[in-house]
């Protein structure tokens, strides 16, 4: 209770539990047809979100968690690899001249590992071979990862950091922090990829999904992610680590501890957003942070007066603070995982206020039947639902469980990875 | 709704069923029965590998439905190809999914795919000015028109200016649009090393970026536009501190217009022993009164004066 006598909003567990578990026991809505090719990854948030909120033990009988296990081995190929999805199997009409149309996917492949780890398979039946060979094929001459390889070998899908994230994870999962080859099996180019991000990295100290292009939050924690996983992050001066003169990125800190604290906003809803259309100077209105204080610098025109005169006057008691995923843009929930992620990875999560983020996250985007929406007032979905939860799990909110930010799941999750036997076993622990 | 098990000309095909991987799938969907139906259509002619027309009409239905079907977008163009489809038909036909599937990656990929293919820019950059009525700020947009630049040459000579030109207008119609700046640069600096030590463009892409201050000084994009000019073309940070002046000084705290100016000046202030601690005094305005959402940031780069 606060001071004032009202409540101060918490995370509702029971109901966040409510919604997991529905998104767990019963159909997706049909709107989420078009993320049909992304049920590898709705399951890794569905499972994990519950992990977080430590409701997966009590959710699943034995029997369903098997049941689970054998659903995302049957979407692994026999040449290694999993699909994204059941919708694309052939069945025994596969063959090895139309499994191009069948092919592995990155996402699918990472995040099929990281549900296995959650129902606390052993891993043995990966194709763990197979897939570090297929992974080195995704890596293009550029040092990028694509999504799938295609016919005649050609690697498909976009060379941004996304793909290089997910290509990190699966080497981290079977492989660890280990250079060069591991039972016989070549590495991927891991300097390349770094040069490779380095190259997307931008002007104003973001990074974006290719040389050139603007720089965006997701992008550049996914390459931070990457960066951790492949234990080439910058060396922190306040720790004693020993360069050992390898290739690391960022290449400039803090200009990305500029871009990275600059995405925090008081631009949460429409109403606090305005583009500046002609001439007329900050005010009040325009100006999306924190400057109610700032004056007119001159007589704006009677076109600009106009289009501000009506407007609300935005809250400036920093009660609430969000993230946006460029510059200018509006709130949105996922951000604050896209933001606080490489923050926390590069040991600086201390340069945001957590509380107000907190708040924000808890009283304008919780949603009353659980989960979290993209902006306020939306309806939950699972993608926001889940990076709002792991924000919070990082943020160590009570009741949700210790939080690993590279792999975006809880650290007894990842503990499971790591205690796996034929893994300690790669460096003869 | 389209359906094929009772069209005469789907009559040789056998759908394959989807299988959902036992008694315990996860993320299972409540499809309709419409995609349920035109899946394991696709299934069935995937398998067999089949390209033809009516290939063409079964993937724009799938489409329609899951555009992020990622194997559904690589199948149509090899059909393309093997028909030897007229490409500025399936332009026709892409434009309006686009404008329908905003967010959607795999469109701009099959785009790309066919432009090359057909190796003519013609009609996409009022194609783009299309997109980009809706969400002046669309991402794939802003990517599309930047592999459009690269692919056909477009930043050399007059095509050069025109690109200019367009993105300054685009500058005009919302100067926080950070989209168009950062296209701004790739425009100017993006083609080679040159520009960048091209004095005439510096002065040219400073003054710029000035002006826009002017007009709106707490809008960081083209704060973050000047410094980078700064760092690319090596030149002293000091040289700005008359013009960052105009918008903060020490010397009226109260009159300050503008956060960015204030950093920057911190910044310059920084540089020298014998005004840091007029940069903390920045830092400290930053922290109290001017950007206090970043406190805990301002108060960190105030600490690391020290060093």
């Amino acid at each position: 209770m606060s001071t004032l006598g009202l409540e101060e909003m918490k995370l509702n567990i029971p109901k966040h539990i409510k919604y997991w578990r529905r998104s767990l026991k019963t159909f997706l809505p049909h709107h989420y047809t078009g993320n049909d090719s992304n049920r590898m990854t709705l399951a890794f948030f569905v499972l994990s979100a519950l992990d977080l909120l430590g409701d997966l033990d009590d959710a699943l009988t034995p029997e369903e968690r098997q049941g689970h296990i054998e659903w995302v081995y049957r979407c692994q190929l026999p040449e290694g690899g999993f699909r994204a999805f059941p919708g694309a199997d052939f069945g025994s009409l596969r063959n090895e001249s139309n499994k191009v149309w069948d092919p592995a996917s990155v996402p699918a492949t990472f995040f099929a590992l990281l549900v296995l780890s959650l129902l606390k398979d052993d891993l043995q039946r990966v194709k763990r071979r197979e897939i570090l060979e297929w992974l080195r094929s995704m890596q293009r001459p550029d040092g990028s990862f694509g999504e799938t390889v295609g016919e005649g070998g050609r690697v498909e899908g976009g060379s941004d950091t996304r793909f290089g994230y997910m290509s990190a994870g699966i080497r981290w999962v079977l492989r660890g922090h280990v250079e060069g080859p591991v039972d016989g099996i070549e590495d991927i180019d891991v300097d390349k990829f770094i040069a490779c991000v380095r190259g997307s990295e931008t002007y104003d100290g973001g990074i974006s999904d290719a040389e050139f292009h603007e720089a965006h939050a997701g992008f550049t924690c996914c390459a931070i992610n990457a960066l951790h996983l492949l234990d080439r992050l910058p060396l922190d001066p306040r720790t004693s680590q020993k360069d050992e003169g390898r290739l690391r990125g960022v290449s400039n800190l803090p200009l990305t501890l500029h871009w990275l604290t600059s995405r925090q906003t008081l631009t949460l809803t429409e109403d606090d957003f305005f583009d500046t259309y002609g001439d007329e100077t900050d005010s009040t209105a325009t100006c999306h942070d924190s400057h109610s204080f700032i004056k007119l610098r001159s007589y704006p025109s009677a076109r600009g007066h106009n289009s501000f005169i009506e407007r609300p006057i935005p809250d400036f008691n920093l009660k609430y603070v969000g993230f946006n995923g460029r510059c200018n843009k509006i709130a949105d929930t996922c951000y604050a995982y896209w933001v606080c992620s490489p923050l926390k990875l590069l040991n600086h999560l201390e340069l945001i206020d957590l509380e107000p983020i907190r708040r924000w996250l808890l009283e304008k985007m919780q949603h009353m039947v659980g989960g979290f929406g993209k902006h306020a007032g939306d309806p939950p979905d699972i993608y926001h639902s889940y990076l709002g939860l792991a924000v919070l799990a990082m943020f160590e909110e009570p009741g949700l469980k210790g939080f690993d930010a590279a792999l975006c799941m809880s650290n007894d999750a990842k503990r499971h990875i790591e205690e796996l036997e034929w893994r300690s076993a790669i460096w003869g622990v | 709704m389209v359906n094929y098990s009772d069209d005469p000309k789907w009559a040789d095909i056998t759908p394959i069923p989807q299988d959902d991987g036992g008694p315990h799938p996860l993320a299972a969907i409540a499809y309709s029965d419409e995609y349920s139906e035109a899946m394991g259509y696709l299934r069935a002619v995937m398998a067999k590998e089949e390209h033809s027309e009516r290939v063409l009409d079964l993937t724009e239905h799938i489409i329609e439905m899951n555009p992020a079907h990622y194997t559904v977008w690589l199948y149509r163009a090899k059909t393309l190809k093997e028909l030897n489809f007229d490409l500025k038909t399936e332009i026709e036909w892409l434009n309006p999914a686009a404008l329908k599937h905003l967010k959607n990656y795999q469109i701009w990929h099959h785009r790309q795919t066919i432009i090359s293919q057909l190796n003519d820019p013609a009609g996409e950059t009022d194609f783009i000015d299309t997109m980009l009525g809706p969400d002046s700020k669309n991402y794939h947009v802003w990517s599309y028109r930047q592999w459009l630049v690269k692919q056909f040459g477009l930043w050399k000579g007059e095509e050069g200016q025109k690109e200019l030109d367009w993105v300054d207008g685009m500058i005009g119609d919302d100067v926080r649009n950070n989209s168009a700046w950062n296209h701004r640069w790739f425009v100017v600096f993006g083609c080679g090393e040159e520009n960048i030590r091209d004095e005439a463009i510096v002065n040219r892409e400073m003054g710029y970026a000035k002006a826009a201050i002017h007009k709106a000084p707490q809008n960081q994009s083209p704060w973050n536009y000047l410094h980078g000019i700064i760092r690319g073309s090596k030149t002293a940070l000091s040289s700005l501190k008359d013009f960052a002046l105009q918008f903060a000084s020490l010397e009226n705290p109260d009159d300050v217009h503008s956060s960015h100016a204030l950093d920057l000046l911190a910044m310059i202030y920084a540089q020298d022993e014998d005004t840091k601690e007029k940069a903390r005094q920045a830092f400290d305005l930053l922290a109290n009164k001017y950007d206090p959402v970043r406190k805990p940031y301002w108060n960190y780069r105030k600490e690391t004066l020290v060093n």
